[in-house]
């Protein structure tokens, strides 16, 4: 309990550094969000100072920081300069759709990734392994935005699924049956390209740890004992690889809100990536920041997790005190 | 006998009964002393769904502080201006005001309002809600872009209201094509946002949250739904001011969706599946995936307003520390230098290479697109590295034995061209332009830069050599770009905002640009405006590469289609479009 | 195949791809700028072992390439005009090893006609010759960044794993915030600062020390997670009570059993960064044109035009599959062997 505390603690600090550095990378950016109007040969400078003026953005900064803790605090997280509007609620809506996204994308890598992981292990000489060897090659070999775009281009050739967006228009307003089938459907490519993207890392791991695990020699000694290949695999072996697996699953938890920006970019789907990508490009600073401070939330989070979970599932470190 | 005249009676009451309840949900009779706009399209028919793409997502529905472009393709579906520019024939025609008068010293404009107009939610029009307009876009708090346009000479266009149906804009000087200035200058309800700009809250009003209740316009289209990062779906506007040669109250669509697809990529696969019915300004390399599509047909419009140019930094205040920059000034400085590169730039090249021939090569910033106003007098000299070599010789350079090209200095000519790295056009363009210059011994570097890192150097801290860029008017008449051709003007790129011109060709740019602004006769202004031309061909401190073609794309089965070269390319006529064939009445 | 054997083949293929990268300026046909403006994108060349009457010939020839008069990016071969493919020709200069200009090539063909193995890019380059010279940017700095990464990981990673306490919770909350920083401000920051006009070389260190620096803190927490349960094995708590150093414990005992981790990682990372540079470049701080590097080509793929219309595009992708699985392969012989 007091581990858990201490480390509440700690993480505001990391969500405070996160804000105030990231207030200060901005600064250091060149250019700011009413940049582009210059190019408009009909509005003149003045124009444009005034709006700067009037988004308080010729503000010191410490000035500016502190108004945004303010709005922080109020849970507005400031002022979207494009949008004229609060940052929070506009992130939370998007938020919330790219959590679907990657949070099915993230058990499907899992599930996929841990089966597969094991069996390559347990056969070294399988066709298991060598396919997967290769596949996950081939898989780093790809862009993610290359493969986005492939599976679009059987989406416009071969009428799979379908080639962008969340709903179709048809569904509107239909019983919950229809739009869940229509929401699977659109799911489909975005998915399989996230899932795609995180198997390398994932099946790598858990392949190379079982491998370094099933080599020891208490497995071997149980083997010679005739305990069963599975009962070995799973009772004995996988606690003993978990430890990389359940730093990457914090990781995999962490990640959630920021893995899958191109993929929502290429595809329509109308979560935090096109919004953020946006506001990165147009410099609109108090969405940035907004979307950073989420996205550090939950690494910080999955971070935690993974520390707790690693104590739980590992022995051999609960005995710290000792020396 | 009795039965069936009874029951054809029957039917026929039920039909006309139905034909009227359809039209009155469809779209609202005309009413009485209601003073409509005829339209001279073809004849149509009503229902149907038209799904566009939007680049981006628009960011507000307010005419007032609008300004991306995603929100002001919305925002024009959903309002009205007093008089508009066609943009087929590039000419303006009534809107709301039916006729005007100009006095003969140019100084008054009085505009006659339709009579017995209503907003889309039903509430009158009148003089008062164009007054309450003027007001807003003209109020320095409002801090609407839109203010800018409204100052003629640095003094703010004064409004007044004669009656219920008459205004009087009044300016300090004759200003040359006054009634352009209208053209998308959104009338607002006075009824709905009085309240919000008394408590000085107007710049929030009409967000993307807003209820459909809350908004008014005059435009073909009002508010139906909006659902975040998705979609924004407009329905008919049933009080319209606009009818077909017949009196059909238009427009036919019961209503057009506007999908926000956030990549280049994603418009043209999403156009290809079929989720989208028409696309606007796609790239020469996308309309070449959709050829052999036999569902669609893609039009090519010829060139736009739009001009992409090399120029050099010419400020007079650069970085302290580079002194590099100062040393090239020397170069960049001399006319006969960047003669000498714009005759070695391959424009062909670059229209087929770059544009696969949808493009057209530019000497001056004025293209083809503006038919009235382009000087054909220019001459247009072919790409040739032999004369730009001898034109280099003439200005104090040589070259080295291995063809390096040396300054009087000897010192070798080596520059850097910066360009948005996003904008992949326009690197290509750099990059064969730096083949080009080699060939004339110049080593020049491609920097692509993120965009916004560009303009910072552009506009505010000058820490550049050479970079290439676009602008693009919206309007074909020169006052649109005066803030380019003006020394002391924001946009006038190779040297921004001079207290005083720096050249004497700029200063006589200057004294013609200001004279053509109040010069009332078009033939008149046209001959300035040559002159114009012909001093920036000679001296060419931009070097203006090609004008890209506009590209569109829509399904065969919508009628009453025809793209402009003036934005909004596609929709300016969305109140005359409908669908033939199948479809007409089912989603797409 | 035996381990030893296996570890043997490996070393030589990847010494081969290597070799085959170091002397891409004898390897390649063309200049890696050189712009046919007549031939863009066009396909890879056919080679016939027959000649125009139709008999068979030993020595490849490559037909003369037209554009179609109206579509653009169409081509028709012209198999009345065939040249042969010549060997050990004269061509472009380029520098062997950057030190020693020569002008020999290994293959080429007689102007006008050309010969693309790979067919060319957007503004006509061979994209043969710029695959080969795209790889010495690529793996060198994928390689060294990887490197660097690893190292400022390791270092990390273990120090933060073995110590614990304060040192633990510092190590481990700056990398989350390593992490969670909006990387692309600070990389537009970072290139406003630099010159505008960066020589090749520095452009090159400046690749390896952006990607390489930023991508520290995954490894690092990795090394941690098995140092963590490292420092508790029976055997290095006897260590300890025999009064072994810190440096001893970790370099003897702890380190071996990151091995695994480190190795995955390497084979994971490499690949990563030398895809980084496709992200970079739109930042301005990637390779500038016209230098080639992997990173820049597959990123002209990634426009949905080009992957419809030119599939010979993706080939530079597709061959750096063999590439890496080399490494894969490696790295499982590595590991085996620690094992």
């Amino acid at each position: 309990m007091k581990y858990l505390g201490l480390r509440l603690f700690q993480s505001v600090f990391v969500l405070l550094g996160v804000s105030l550095l990231s207030f200060i990378f901005v600064e250091f950016a060149p250019g700011n969000f009413f940049d582009e109007i210059r190019l408009n040969p009909r509005i003149s400078t003045s124009t444009v100072t005034n709006l700067r003026k009037q988004y308080g953005m010729d503000q010191p900064l410490p000035v500016r920081y502190f108004r945004w803790l303010e709005s922080a605090a109020k849970g507005e997280l400031g002022f979207s300069f494009a949008y004229n509007a609060p940052v929070g609620p506009l992130l939370w809506a998007r938020a919330r759709n790219t959590l679907l996204l990657t949070g099915s994308a993230t058990l499907l890598a899992w599930l996929i990734a841990l089966p597969l992981g094991i069996l390559s292990a347990a056969r070294p000489r399988g066709w298991i392994n060598h396919a997967c060897e290769l596949f996950t090659t081939a898989l780093l070999a790809t862009p993610d935005l290359l493969l986005a775009l492939g599976l679009l281009f059987l989406a416009v050739h071969f009428h799979w699924f379908h080639a962008g967006g969340m709903f179709s228009q048809e569904s509107a307003g239909q019983g919950s049956w229809v739009l869940s089938k229509d929401l699977a459907a659109h799911m489909v490519f975005p998915v399989t390209v996230l899932v795609l993207g995180s198997l390398p890392i994932l099946l790598r791991h858990t392949r190379a740890a079982m491998l370094e695990v099933l080599d020891s020699p208490y497995v071997r000694a149980s083997r010679a004992l005739g305990i069963s290949r599975g009962r070995i695999l799973f009772r004995h072996a996988l606690p003993a690889a978990i430890n990389p697996l359940v730093s990457l699953f914090g990781f995999s938890l962490g990640s959630l809100l920021s893995a899958s920006l191109l993929t929502e970019v290429v595809m329509s789907w109308p979560g935090l990536g096109p919004l953020l990508l946006e506001a990165v490009l147009a410099r609109d600073i108090y969405v940035v920041i907004g979307a950073v401070l989420f996205s550090t939330l939950l690494l910080v989070f999955g971070t935690l997790l993974a520390d707790v979970l690693l104590f739980a599932a590992d022995p051999r470190i609960r005995t710290e005190g000792l020396a | 006998m009795k039965i069936r005249v009874s029951g054809f009676a029957v039917v026929l009451l039920a039909g006309a009964y139905l034909y009227s309840f359809t039209l009155a949900v469809l779209a609202q009779s005309p009413q009485a002393g209601e003073e409509l706009f005829l339209s001279s399209n073809q004849v149509g028919h009503y229902g149907g769904h038209l799904v566009v793409s939007l680049r981006s997502e628009p960011k507000t529905l307010n005419p007032v502080t609008s300004l991306d472009i995603s929100s002001r393709e919305v925002i024009a579906q959903m309002t009205g201006d007093l008089i508009h520019i066609n943009r087929l024939t590039q000419d303006t025609q009534p809107a709301l005001a039916k006729t005007w008068q100009v006095s003969p010293d140019g100084l008054k404009y009085t505009l006659h309002l339709r009579h017995a107009l209503r907003f889309s939610d039903g509430h009158p029009v009148d003089a008062d809600d164009v007054l309450f307009s003027f007001k807003v876009y003209l109020d320095e708090k409002s801090q609407s872009p839109q203010r800018d346009a409204l100052i003629i000479a640095g003094k703010p266009i004064v409004v007044k209201r004669l009656d219920a149906y008459t205004v009087v804009f009044e300016l300090v000087q004759p200003y040359a094509a006054a009634e352009r200035l209208f053209d998308s200058l959104a009338i607002l309800p006075r009824h709905l946002l009085e309240k919000a700009y008394q408590e000085g809250k107007l710049g929030q009003a009409w967000g993307l949250g807003s209820s459909p209740g809350e908004i008014a316009g005059l435009g073909p289209f009002r508010l139906k739904e909006y659902v975040a990062g998705q979609r924004i779906i407009l329905e008919r506007n049933p009080y319209y001011w606009q009818a077909d040669r017949k009196g059909n109250r238009l427009p036919y669509l019961d209503d057009i969706t506007f999908l926000f697809v956030t990549s280049a990529d994603a418009e043209v696969i999403r156009f290809q599946a079929g989720d989208t019915d028409i696309i606007n300004r796609l790239s020469a390399a996308d309309a070449s995936v959709l050829e052999g599509n036999q569902s669609v047909h893609l039009d090519d419009l010829g060139p736009s307003l739009e001009y992409n140019f090399l120029f050099f930094n010419l400020n007079a205040t650069v970085p302290a520390q580079s002194g590099e920059i100062t040393r090239k000034q020397n170069w960049f400085r001399q006319v006969k230098f960047r003669q000498a590169v714009s005759l070695a730039i391959d424009r062909d090249g670059i229209t087929r290479l770059v544009y696969r021939g949808r493009a057209t090569p530019l000497w001056t910033p004025v293209t083809p697109a503006s038919k009235f106003w382009i000087d054909t007098a220019i001459p247009h000299p072919p790409r040739s590295v032999d004369q730009a070599r001898k034109m280099l010789q003439s200005a104090g350079f040589s070259w080295k034995p291995d063809g390096t090209l040396i300054d009087g200095a000897g010192s070798p000519v080596e520059f850097s061209i910066v360009t948005s790295a996003s904008n992949t056009q326009r690197t290509q363009m750099a990059t064969m332009i730096q083949a080009d210059l080699k060939e004339l011994g110049m080593r020049v570097q491609v920097v692509p830069l993120e965009f916004r890192a560009v303009l910072d150097r552009v506009f505010q801290t000058h820490d550049y050599e050479a970079a290439v860029l676009a602008l693009g008017g919206g309007d074909v008449d020169p006052n649109s770009q005066m803030n380019v051709w003006l020394s002391s003007g924001s946009d006038h790129l190779w040297n921004i905002g001079q207290l005083h011109p720096a050249t004497t060709w700029e200063a006589e740019i200057d004294q013609l640009m200001e004279k053509q602004l109040s010069t009332l006769k078009p033939e008149a202004r046209k001959l300035l405006y040559n002159r114009v031309q012909e001093i920036f061909a000679e001296n060419v401190p931009l070097i203006c590469l090609v004008s890209p073609n506009i590209l569109v794309g829509a399904k065969n089965q919508i009628a009453n289609f025809k793209p402009a070269t003036l934005d909004p390319h596609t929709l300016w006529n969305a109140q005359e479009l409908f669908l033939v064939g199948k479809g007409s009445t089912e989603r797409p | 195949m035996k381990k030893k054997h296996r570890m043997t083949f490996l070393l030589i293929c990847l010494g081969l791809l290597y070799l085959a990268v170091f002397a891409a300026g004898f390897l390649s046909p063309y200049d890696v700028a050189e712009q046919d403006r007549e031939l863009p994108f066009a396909p890879p060349s056919r080679i016939h072992f027959t000649d125009t009457r139709g008999a068979l010939h030993l020595r490849p020839s490559v037909c003369l390439l037209a554009e179609d008069s109206v579509q653009f990016g169409v081509y028709h071969e012209d198999t009345q005009k065939c040249f042969p493919i010549r060997f050990f020709v004269d061509g472009p200069q380029y520098k062997l090893g950057g030190l020693l200009a020569c002008t020999r090539h290994l293959f080429g063909v007689d102007p006008p006609a050309r010969l693309f193995l790979l067919g060319t890019d957007g503004y006509g380059r061979d994209l043969f010759s710029r695959f080969l010279h795209g790889g010495q940017i690529s793996l060198a700095a994928g390689l060294l960044a990887t490197l660097l990464s690893l190292a400022i990981g390791v270092l990390l990673g273990t120090a933060s794993g073995f110590f614990g306490g304060w040192l633990d919770a510092v190590v481990m909350r700056f990398g989350e915030l390593f992490i969670a920083l909006p990387w692309l401000y600070l990389l537009f920051a970072l290139r406003a600062f630099l010159p505008l006009n960066i020589n090749p070389s520095q452009a090159f260190l400046l690749l390896i020390a952006v990607i390489g620096s930023v991508g520290w803190a995954r490894p690092a927490r990795l090394i941690r997670g098995v140092v963590l349960t490292g420092k508790e094995r029976h055997y290095v708590l006897a260590a300890r009570i025999f009064g072994g150093s810190p440096l001893y414990l970790v370099r003897r005992h702890i380190l071996p059993q990151t091995y695994s981790i480190i190795l995955t990682q390497a084979v994971l990372l490499i690949p990563q960064y030398i895809l980084a540079e496709v992200t970079l470049s739109f930042l301005g701080l990637g390779v500038a044109e016209p230098e080639p590097s992997w990173g820049n080509m597959l990123a002209s793929v990634q426009q949905y035009h080009v992957l419809v219309s030119y599939w010979w595009m993706l080939l530079p992708g597709i061959a750096l599959v063999p590439v890496f699985l080399g490494y894969v392969l490696l790295a499982n012989t590595l590991q085996a062997r620690a094992t």
